[in-house]
């Protein structure tokens, strides 16, 4: 019997991303998270009294929760060796030419700048815990756009920020939520007035240099009534044989009739715990789309939540998962329909290959007495190998009778149908199964800025030898 | 009595769902059921459970045998129930279960099957009916071990009153289970604005070369199907009790006992009609 070598389905290329600078911070706060580093951190960065206060509380509130009693293995994370609070030797600057030399470098090979030129409408740049760059174009300026660092917004926005901070995901939530209020540093602050349409991106882009460090930064997204704005969001660091951890935290309001489409491509390095959250309330006839690659990561846990909650609210999602050797991905998304004729469509697709272990996770709710629901959940699973694994945990919970919910999932491996029917038409073995693994994920790579599509394809890169069965 | 944990879900999610755990108060022990199905033999088995307590049935088929099992869970009034049922199933062996989920206050019912021989087979069917302040919790879990195997789980509910439901099912394909296939499918009606109705489908899987599929469809019963009926001279209620019926039939018909199966349609007659 011929024996068949299994095509190798390259892993992400990382290359680009492992590239570490020399470790150069201003300032690192001890390891652990004690209230005295909580108060060094909210000293540093100019607190008004009531976020001191709220980090204490969160702190507070990290100290009664345990850690989550189901999804991966969180044993590894030692919250005495990360380092809370690295502020780069960098001061926020306007202009890239202001910024030091090798965090520019950086962001250079990441394309940000370039992109900045070409498709977007504005840009923020974080290293390690503190935003380093911070531009929008003028004409949204005119228009009443705000798209600033927190800090920035803090101050200067401090009303507005202080009515909706952690509204969404209170400490309460959970052990890492706490963590994130306690010690929460740098992020993007957006906000559209009412009627404006932010017609080009806006990207923000998150890098954690330091080795053994946290980021949590947080990102507060206001749309007023009938505005509309699609926000990117990028995440990488090099690798580093210690434990990194990202417990971020995104809270996205979409006012009445608003729009928003919130992308992320997250390539963490595999000595990473993607441990975030993220959570949008919708007002009536608002749409929160979501589009979410996850890619890097040794283990992630990440399942971003829409509340509707004016009538006639809309969610899409959309998503990815790629999870290879020594990754345990776990993701997925939870939608809330807390009032009527509220409708979400969920749609992912998870690979996994070479001992990764990719799980859909999902959560659809209907509240009592919201009629007039509908909703939709797909998840579809591939396998490349008998050394994964993949699984789906998809949990409904419908009250009342005026739901429409309908839930569908597929598992396996490559047809092979689907091979003979291409190889019929002259196309080769590999090249064949190439196709069905980039058509597999086709859905969610259309729905990808043009950019992220690329980088999506050449991710899942087939070399052609062998055969995949 | 102490409540304790009748059943759990093979992998754990967000606690504030409520479907980790099955809980109920301890109860007296019913007496258990050991079952054995030789070689190449075919048994027939059912089970009307018309009392209260914990039952247990477990069985063991070996190779090219077959067992059809057939269990009805008829406890009167608002007491509890709690069922487990373990079944083996050797290379080529076949299950054929129907399973009914209608009587009691609080049921936790669990089946388990291991299709732990090559070949495999089985096609596990579920009627599940709640009305009033009925509490019905399931774990169904389907376990591919052997090459070739299939498991498929179908799965039929109405619930009406303030019923509270939780239907777990699993399709777990164990690595080295090349070549199988599960499905699992489950349609809900619901009858009632204040009815709980929790659905949790699970596929788990360590292999590649096998073919999963699970579905849940819930909903109220389709307008253009009372429509119809209404429309041909039956009144509101019995054109619901016609279209919840008809999707039942694909578990009733299943049940060979004739009188087991018309005990079942009019119990399921009388509680629509009062409701």
């Amino acid at each position: 019997m011929e024996n068949k070598e299994k095509t190798f389905v390259e892993d992400i290329e990382r290359t680009l991303y492992d590239i570490r600078n020399e470790e150069r911070a201003a300032y690192k706060s001890r390891q652990g998270l004690t209230e005295q580093v909580v108060r060094d951190i909210s000293s540093r960065k100019d607190d008004p009294e009531w976020m001191l206060e709220r980090r204490l509380e969160a702190l507070a509130v990290y100290d009664t929760l345990a850690l989550p009693s189901w999804g991966p293995d969180l044993s590894s994370l030692n919250m005495e060796e990360i380092v809370a609070y690295v502020k780069p030797d960098a001061k926020m600057a306007g202009r890239w030419e202001d910024v030091p030399e090798d965090i520019r470098a950086t962001f250079d090979r990441l394309g940000i700048p370039e992109a900045e030129e070409t498709s977007l409408a504005g840009v923020g740049a974080q290293y390690d815990s503190e935003v380093v760059y911070h531009s929008i174009q003028e004409s949204l300026v005119r228009q009443g756009v705000i798209y600033t660092d927190m800090e920035t917004a803090l101050r200067e926005h401090e009303q507005l920020v202080r009515e909706h901070f952690m509204k969404l995901v209170p400490p309460k939530d959970h052990k890492f939520a706490a963590l994130h209020g306690a010690v929460w540093s740098g992020g993007s602050f957006v906000y559209v007035p009412e009627g404006v349409q932010v017609e080009i991106p806006l990207q923000s882009y998150f890098r954690l240099n330091a080795p053994g460090a946290g980021q949590f930064e947080h990102t507060l997204i206001i749309l007023e009534k009938n505005s509309s704005l699609h926000f990117i969001e990028g995440c990488s660091a090099p690798k580093y044989n210690v434990t990194n951890l990202h417990a971020g935290c995104v809270e996205l309001f979409v006012g009445e009739g608003a729009r928003l489409r919130y992308s992320t491509i997250e390539n963490w390095s595999r000595n990473m715990m993607n441990l975030n959250t993220k959570r949008a309330l919708v007002e009536k006839d608002g749409l929160i789309e979501w589009v979410s690659g996850s890619f890097g990561s040794r283990v992630s846990m990440l399942y971003p939540c829409s509340i509707l909650h004016g009538e006639n609210a809309r969610c899409e999602f959309t998503g990815v998962t790629f999870a290879s050797k020594g990754q345990n991905l776990d993701t997925g998304a939870s939608v809330i329909h807390a009032a009527h004729y509220t409708s979400a469509n969920i749609s992912t697709r998870t690979i996994s290959k070479a001992g990764g272990q990719a799980v859909y996770r999902s959560a659809v709710k209907v509240t009592p007495h919201a009629h007039h629901i509908k909703c939709s959940v797909n998840c579809e699973s591939l396998m490349l190998d008998d050394i994964s694994r993949s699984d789906t945990l998809p949990v409904m919970d419908i009250q009342g009778d005026e739901a429409a919910v309908g839930h569908e999932a597929t598992i396996g491996r490559i047809s092979e149908e689907a091979v003979f029917y291409l190889m019929c038409r002259g196309i080769s073995e590999d090249e064949a199964r190439a196709m069905i693994v980039r058509g597999f994920v086709e859905p969610i790579a259309k729905e990808l800025p043009l950019e992220y599509a690329v980088e999506m394809n050449n991710l899942i890169n087939i070399e052609l030898e062998g055969t995949m069965g | 009595m102490a409540e304790k944990i009748y059943s759990e879900i093979p992998m754990r999610t967000w606690r504030w769902l409520g479907v980790n755990e099955a809980r109920g108060e301890e109860t007296v022990d019913l007496p258990s059921q050991d079952v054995r199905v030789a070689a190449g033999e075919v048994r027939e088995l059912t089970v009307a459970y018309r009392q209260e307590g914990q039952s247990s049935l477990r069985a063991r088929v070996e190779a090219g045998g077959m067992l059809k099992l057939t269990t009805v869970q008829l406890v009167p009034g608002s007491g509890f129930f709690g069922g487990d049922i373990e079944i083996y199933l050797a290379e080529g062996a076949r299950l054929e279960a129907s399973a009914v989920e209608a009587g009691a206050g609080q049921s936790i019912s669990r089946m388990r099957v291991y299709l732990q021989g090559d070949g495999a087979q089985a096609s596990v069917y579920v009627l599940y009916f709640g009305d009033g302040d009925r509490r019905l919790d399931m774990n169904y879990i389907m376990v591919q071990e052997g090459k070739n195997t299939e498991a498929k789980l179908y799965v039929h509910g109405a619930l009406l009153g303030q019923a509270d439901k939780i239907f777990r099912g699993t399709l777990d394909f164990r690595r080295g289970a090349k070549g199988s296939r599960g499905y699992e499918k489950e349609q809900a009606v619901v009858l009632s604005g204040k009815v709980r109705n929790r659905s949790v489908p699970l596929m788990l899987s360590a292999e590649e070369a096998v073919e999963g599929h699970h579905a849940v469809s819930i909903g109220k019963i389709d307008d253009s199907k009372l429509f119809y009926l209404m429309s041909r001279g039956l009144d509101l209620t019995e054109a619901r009790r016609l279209v919840v019926e008809a999707a039942f039939n694909p578990v009733l018909d299943r049940i060979e006992a004739e009188e087991l199966r018309q005990e079942l349609q009019t119990y399921i007659k009388e509680r629509l009609a009062d409701a």
